[in-house]
């Protein structure tokens, strides 16, 4: 009898070691009060500065909306571009709402939601280059952010021609310096982006060279992994987003030219 | 923490990677061999009678020396950008590693001067020698001892400092190719640990070769 009751204890004691690990990352970012986000602040209009050095953007906007959803406080983590999985597996944000390109090699390594926006790519060049379409890059010096989906884009393409040059730097900030001085002489980047930063005036004579012929940049909420319940929550998370009409308004606040780019991809599920 | 390795595809992109590793060297020793051609021009510049020389390589030295080799190397590709000279990022590297070099090694030519003793020069001079073979057959073999480590040391920093290319664009070298693998595939932590164990072994590689060539030059 006494031996049965040992064990049983034992059972109990293992038990009582074990569930409290079954808390997965959701129910740890409850329970903590704060959800931190991942988002890139050199990236208008998703994500930038106000004059009072402030977050501001349609990413950080969606990321204050995940946390109200959830109940929490939302905590704005800057993150440069090729930072967002170190920053994300070393625990220091627990989602990343940074305009993340959804490929297959990337998503051997992050947990990927559905598609919360979709970019198109424009060519962004200098005034008197003679740089009118995507075509005319060929031979000239580009450059984009290392790693982003515009960049390897590119990148192939440069290399398929044969002429001309491509350079990675580290931030956008720095492509746009690059580009304003002389150092490249031309980058595609979204569409997004290259209307913010032509309107912005900061660099002086920058200008769009027409659409780049990619296709289209969709790019989702990324978490670890293995986090399926956070995952699936995300997921829900956009769908509701953009049932409610809260996709559209975001967008129209924050781009606001056109028509909110269509999540959806025709003739496939997910 | 919640990660799990892929070793397998990291070690695919190793021979890319020890490519990067040789372009590495290659800015490494170049910026060497400018960097003490320069500072020698400074240690004897420093020690010039004419003051603009003596200004222009003292301001050298102190900016080399007491400013980040970061800084250096964004102002040789931006910073000069911006007056409309394009350098390009290999050489904007290269440019700014040499006069991070040229400043250190200036400070160490001079010191290793100064620890020849003067008496020595008089005594060679008293043999009979001339200035020009007092100093090469005298003070230099005995300099040459002293500065010899401390130049290792600045080749294995110049090596380290190559990492830097990656904030001027510059994707061919070790720390290039490193991050380009990065980023596509995220796998920060398999590239990052392959990278530091090309550059420990680089390092490696230069002061037991170093420690090799002393033992042998160094001989009573």
């Amino acid at each position: 009898m006494a031996k049965g009751f040992g064990i049983l204890a034992a059972a109990a004691l293992t038990l009582a070691a074990v569930l409290p690990a079954q808390a997965d990352k959701l129910d740890d970012i409850i329970a903590s009060g704060t959800l931190r986000c991942a988002v890139v602040l050199d990236f208008p209009p998703m994500g930038s500065r106000d004059a009072n050095n402030e977050p501001i953007g349609f990413d950080v906007d969606y990321c204050n909306d995940l946390a109200k959803a959830l109940g929490v406080k939302a905590e704005v983590v800057e993150t440069p571009f090729p930072d967002r999985i170190p920053a994300l597996v070393s625990g220091r944000v627990d989602v990343g709402v940074a305009s993340t390109s959804d490929t297959l090699e990337r998503a051997k390594t992050a947990g990927f939601t559905i598609p919360y926006f979709a970019f198109k790519m424009v060519v962004l060049t200098k005034d008197g280059l003679g740089i009118k379409d995507y075509d005319s890059l060929k031979g000239k010096k580009t450059g984009s952010v290392s790693g982003t989906f515009e960049a390897l884009a590119l990148e192939k393409d440069v290399k398929a021609w044969g002429t001309g040059s491509f350079r990675g730097y580290q931030t956008q900030a720095d492509v746009f310096l690059a580009l304003s001085q002389g150092q490249i002489e031309a980058t595609v980047v979204t569409s997004t982006v290259a209307a913010a930063i032509v309107k912005e005036g900061k660099y002086k004579g920058l200008m769009m060279g027409g659409d780049a012929p990619y296709d289209i940049d969709y790019v989702a909420l990324i978490a670890l992994r293995n986090e399926q319940g956070l995952l699936n929550y995300l997921n829900l998370f956009v769908n509701q987003q953009v049932r409610t009409g809260r996709y559209k308004a975001l967008y129209d606040k924050w781009i606001g030219l056109g028509e909110a780019p269509d999540l959806t991809v025709p003739g496939v599920y997910r | 923490m919640n990660y799990t390795f892929h070793w397998l595809p990291a070690f695919r992109a190793l021979p890319e990677m020890l490519w990067g590793a040789l372009v590495t060297l290659e800015i490494a020793v170049l910026s060497m061999v400018l960097g003490v051609l320069f500072a020698v021009l400074l240690a004897v510049g420093a020690s010039s009678q004419y003051r603009i020389f003596r200004a222009a390589a003292v301001s050298w030295v102190e900016l080399a020396r007491n400013t980040p080799a970061l800084f250096q190397i964004y102002m040789a590709y931006f910073g000069l950008g911006s007056l409309g000279i394009h350098l390009d990022s290999f050489v904007a590297l290269l440019a700014g590693i040499t006069f991070n070099n040229a400043g250190y090694l200036a400070e160490t030519f001079r010191g290793g001067l100064r620890a020849v003793p003067q008496t020595q020069v008089r005594a060679a001079r008293s043999l009979g020698m001339g200035q020009i073979q007092a100093f090469r057959l005298v003070v230099m073999p005995q300099m040459f001892r002293i500065v010899f480590y401390p130049l290792t040391n600045q080749m294995v920093w110049a090596i380290l400092m190559t990492s830097l290319g990656v904030i001027v664009g510059l994707n061919n070298d070790l720390t290039g190719v490193t991050q380009e693998y990065n980023v596509r595939s995220f796998r920060t932590f398999e590239y990052f640990a392959l990278a530091a164990v090309i550059y420990y072994l680089l390092a490696k590689f230069v002061t037991v070769s170093a420690r090799l060539m002393a033992w042998r030059l160094f001989r009573y």
